[in-house]
């Protein structure tokens, strides 16, 4: 196993140095600097100012070959803007951010924390919700339940996300006045009163895949021989499904979710966005929205790098989860 | 398995439902509802709170309050006023013999500034100090300054020296990096500072101008010519876990930013050693509730009566709070859960109808505020251009005339926002010294029949070119390429089609347009503009030749250049607002009027809404927070809010049952089935 991973980390670090070049020619050689000059100093600003801030943030070198020096002198190469670009990323120095200079470092730190305050619960309870209503569903399967379940799902699959937040805010926010309709804060007890509603929309907006996705797998398992053979011998309905069915059939769905973890640092995008979290997901949001792209370079980056992170501990959790699985 | 499934949903449902129970829609700790604090929100982070750089209404509701100036706006008068603020009196400009002028301000005694850490640089206790001139003089050279890059720098350059002073700074750090690793206050001591900023004595500020510009003084009213204490400057620098300046203000302000987490929250407290709170220091003008208040104001319940005379501030807090989208923060503000609000497009008629606030809004006690913003927003001319420019002479007036007369910018206004708007005769919008409400701009009233004759003088009748036989075609030039943005072009093009015209829409990302317009390569665009003081100066100048864009990159991007209207510039902007500035003003408009190099459009209207617990909460208009004169009632705030917000659960019953009730027979038929 020890070989199969070095060669994926390997692999891995090839796609990142591909991603990062992609990278470059988007927010560097597309990217006219002066765009992201006037972004951040405003666009009523003189052109010497454009100029100054050019100068400060480094966007006045060249892209690759910097003329200024001689031939023979090494800074021809490495004082441009590939080089740094590469060097930056490669030793996780992110800099600071395009729109307001602070360091990308800290708003990172800072902004993991709101994050998975939200991820990890939707996360969890996403996946119990989900497992639970899809065991329930192949339990009754072929009945109305069944059906019924089905076609809900794949009403919530149809609908936009945006309306989830929307719908959601209105309806449990503004009218039924369960909770409150946006915000944050770090005390725990008011966090859970912020947290509950986009935990809730966010279940609801992500049940439909999931529930649809492991009921295929659980009713699938539940037709296999070990399962006829169990319900032979006098096994229970309840101990079939939670003991045999369930063991069995996570094996598929660990692929689900392991590739999710690594993502939980990133955030949720519109979730955090619409509901005031100050977390990596909204943080994106606006770097994008503000044309900081030191910051959205950063965010890609690392989504790069947890993306590969992501596919290596789904193989290994294979690898553990089932002895025929092996990882050469 | 039956029981244990019947059960389980029995429990859940019960659990459920117990925690929904003490539920509650309040995002505010329980603990603050009977404090007197201000509850508002922020759409976008504020980039800087350095008061040298700070341009944005974000992070002006800081500065603003953080930061006082020498000079302030009167909160009610308007036209706008300017009154003493640290300044015992608004001065007068001294005439010198050379030509320049100067201005003295004496500075009041006893301002503190906020207790910061960073005076332990000075004081070793750590705590605070008195502000003298050398503060000012301090923020001065860091408008100078090139690498604080303040964007208003250009707007100083009449201030003697300043010019000099920053170049030699420039080259005095280029030469010696010794230099250029000093703190800055050492720096410009050694650069010798600006030969125009004089610091008589410790309360004694003394300005030298090269030429008299009494739009100066406006200057001194906005947080770029705060007094900055060095030490903050020198202390917050990023370094050993330091924050910097940006993120750090140290004012003398009536509040004091107490929690700044730009992502999510900011918070303001009342600054105890404000000079205006301070036992035993005489009333101030910027310290104490006008007197003179308007009958309407009060009928309009914008300002309390019983305020007048009162010391400032009310409210011990401000808590901003940051929404980034509209919906929220406006249904939270419905809640009662933010103290004022704006309107949004979505819910614009069920708010407000018939130009005033819906009856449901009212029943709430809500108010509506609106201010017409010190702008304008106008299609332009490219006057360097052979067919709508002057080059084209008595053809491209009449040209320019009768695709005036075609333009229903009314029309535009209902359509694209929602009617907020005062329809614009002249550049100068209301509250500015030369707005004449009667004035109606003969060629600003909708008239295609007049329209239609023009063109056919300016020998394109029916909009045919004479010299093509098809039709004219113009190119209107846009950076901006949303779809909503094109409809809104689109809008103008059907105009001029009324009249046989082709006008095609050129839209370009920003930097294209600016390269076109670089180039001089465009003939119609639309643009806007925000005054950054109020008087006419501010609007005429982006009609004056010597700042054509053609010529000097400036902000005249119609290229309009006249020079019976420069010189009459040129003798208005240095008079102050009497008979003789009136009547320069008349024949500067006279002759925009004829000359067509806008087509004016309208003035933007503001529409703010508060809550009945909001007191005096008449806004000012310009990018200026007013949050010192405001205050609430936090009782009818909390009895109100308690009201609005009374959970709702009766739905949470009925779906719990419905899930029992469609399980339980599903649980039964499956194993009667199985049996």
């Amino acid at each position: 196993m020890a070989a199969y991973l070095i060669r994926r980390t390997i692999y891995g670090l090839f796609t990142v140095l591909g991603v990062l070049l992609l990278l470059f020619v988007l927010f560097f050689a597309v990217t006219d600097p002066d765009d992201i000059a006037r972004k951040a100093v405003g666009e009523r600003a003189r052109p010497e100012v454009y100029a100054l801030w050019k100068k400060n943030h480094g966007y006045d070198r060249p892209l690759l070959l910097n003329r200024a020096y001689a031939a023979a002198d090494s800074r021809r190469y490495s004082d441009t803007l590939l080089f740094d670009h590469y060097r930056r990323m490669l030793t996780f120095d992110f800099g600071n951010s395009d729109a307001d200079d602070s360091a990308i470092a800290r708003r990172l730190k800072e902004g993991m924390g709101p994050s998975l305050s939200l991820t990890v619960p939707l996360f969890a309870l996403g996946l119990v919700v989900s497992v639970l209503l899809a065991l329930f569903v192949a339990f009754f399967r072929e009945t109305y339940i069944d059906r019924a379940v089905l076609v809900l799902c794949m009403l919530t699959m149809s609908i936009a996300s945006l309306l989830y937040i929307i719908g959601g805010q209105y309806l449990i926010g503004m009218l039924l006045k369960w909770f409150p309709i946006s915000g944050f804060a770090f005390d725990p007890y008011l966090a859970g009163r912020f947290l509950a509603l986009p935990v809730l929309v966010g279940v609801v907006a992500g049940i439909g895949a999931d529930v649809r996705l492991y009921r295929t797998i659980f009713v699938e398992e539940s037709n296999r021989d070990y399962v006829r053979t169990a319900r032979a011998k006098g096994c229970g309905e309840a101990r079939v499904m939670l003991a045999h069915v369930l063991r069995n059939a996570l094996i598929p769905i660990l692929s689900n979710i392991v590739i999710t973890i690594p993502f939980l640092f990133t955030g949720a995008l519109l979730l955090e966005s619409f509901f005031g979290i100050p977390g990596l997901g909204s943080l994106t949001v606006e770097a994008i929205q503000g044309n900081d792209f030191s910051t959205l370079r950063t965010m890609v980056y690392l989504g790069a790098l947890l993306f590969i992170a992501g596919q290596i501990l789904t193989d290994v959790s294979y690898a553990l989860a089932d002895p025929r699985v092996r990882l050469t | 398995m039956k029981l244990a499934l019947v059960r389980l949903t029995s429990i859940k449902a019960i659990a459920v439902a117990l925690a929904l129970a003490g539920c509650s829609n309040n995002p505010y700790p329980a603990g603050d509802r009977a404090r007197k604090i201000l509850y508002s929100s922020f759409s976008e982070a504020p980039k800087t709170l350095d008061p040298a750089v700070a341009y944005t209404t974000a992070s002006h509701i800081v500065t603003g309050n953080v930061y006082d100036t020498l000079l302030e706006y009167h909160f009610l008068k308007r036209p706008y006023e300017l009154m003493p603020a640290l300044a015992e009196s608004v001065p007068s400009a001294v005439p010198h013999p050379d030509g320049g002028v100067s201005y003295l301000f004496k500075i009041r005694d006893g301002i503190l500034f906020h207790a910061d850490p960073c005076f332990q640089l000075s004081q070793g206790d750590g705590r605070s100090r008195k502000v003298t001139a050398a503060d000012f003089a301090f923020e001065l050279a860091r408008l100078a300054d090139p690498t604080v890059n303040s964007p208003l720098a250009g707007s100083f350059a009449q201030v003697q020296g300043f010019a000099p002073f920053a170049e030699r700074l420039a080259a005095m750090r280029q030469a010696d990096p010794t230099f250029a690793a000093l703190p800055a206050h050492e720096q410009y001591q050694r650069a010798g500072g600006i030969a125009g900023v004089i610091v008589r004595n410790e309360r004694e500020l003394e300005i030298v101008l090269s030429e008299a510009k009494p739009q100066m003084l406006y200057f001194f009213a906005m947080p770029f010519t705060t007094p900055v204490p060095w030490e903050a400057v020198a202390y917050y620098n990023g370094q050993r876990g330091r924050e910097h300046f940006a993120d750090h203000p140290v004012g003398t302000g009536p509040y004091r930013l107490a929690v700044y987490e730009k992502q999510y929250r900011m918070q303001l407290e009342r600054n105890e050693t404000w000079y205006g709170s301070q036992a035993g220091m005489p009333a101030a003008p910027g310290a104490t509730f006008p007197r003179e208040i308007d009958q309407q104001d009060i009928v309009s319940k914008q300002v309390d009566g019983d305020y007048a005379g009162r010391r400032l501030p009310f409210l011990d807090r401000i808590n901003f709070v940051r929404e980034r989208e509209d919906i929220p923060r406006f249904n939270k503000f419905l809640q009662g859960y933010y103290d004022e609000g704006h309107i949004i497009k979505e819910s614009f008629d069920a708010v407000v109808q018939n130009d005033a606030l819906s009856p449901q809004m009212a029943a709430r006690g809500m108010r509506l505020d609106k201010t017409v913003e010190p702008s304008i927003f106008y299609i332009g001319f490219n006057m360097d251009d052979p067919v709508v420019g002057t080059a084209a002479g008595e053809r491209g007036r009449k040209l320019r005339q009768a695709m005036s007369l075609v333009i229903d910018a009314k029309a535009y206004l209902e359509l694209f926002l929602n009617g907020r708007g005062v329809l614009a005769q002249t550049p100068l919008p209301p509250g500015i010294f030369g707005y004449d409400q009667t004035y109606k701009n003969p060629f600003r009233q909708l008239d295609l029949a007049r329209a239609q004759k023009l063109l056919a003088e300016a020998g394109y009748r029916n909009g045919l070119d004479a010299r093509t036989g098809a039709p004219l075609k113009l190119s209107f030039d846009t950076p901006n390429t949303t779809a909503q943005a094109l409809l809104q072009y689109q809008f103008y093009v059907s105009a001029w089609r009324q009249l046989g015209l082709d006008v095609e829409i050129n839209a370009s990302t920003y930097n294209q347009f600016q390269a076109k317009v670089r180039r001089g390569a465009y003939q119609l665009f639309t643009w806007g503009w925000i005054a950054d003081f109020p008087d006419p100066e501010n609007f005429f100048f982006l009609l004056e030749c010597g700042n054509a864009q053609s010529k000097s990159g400036g902000p005249n991007t119609a290229n309009f250049c006249n020079g019976a209207f420069d010189r009459l510039y040129h003798e208005m902007k240095s008079l102050p607002n009497d008979v003789r500035r009136q009547g320069l003003i008349k024949s500067m408009l006279a002759l925009t009027e004829q000359e067509r190099p806008w087509i004016e459009l309208f003035h933007n209207e503001e529409y703010a809404l508060s809550h009945a617990w909001v007191i005096n909460s008449k806004p000012m208009g310009l990018s200026y927070p007013t949050y010192k004169y405001m205050d609430v009632d936090p009782e009818l705030r909390s009895r109100l809010q308690s009201e609005w917000n009374v959970p709702v659960r009766w739905p949470l019953y009925l779906a719990l049952l419905a899930i029992v009730a469609v399980t339980i027979p599903a649980v039964r038929t499956f194993y009667r089935e199985r049996q």
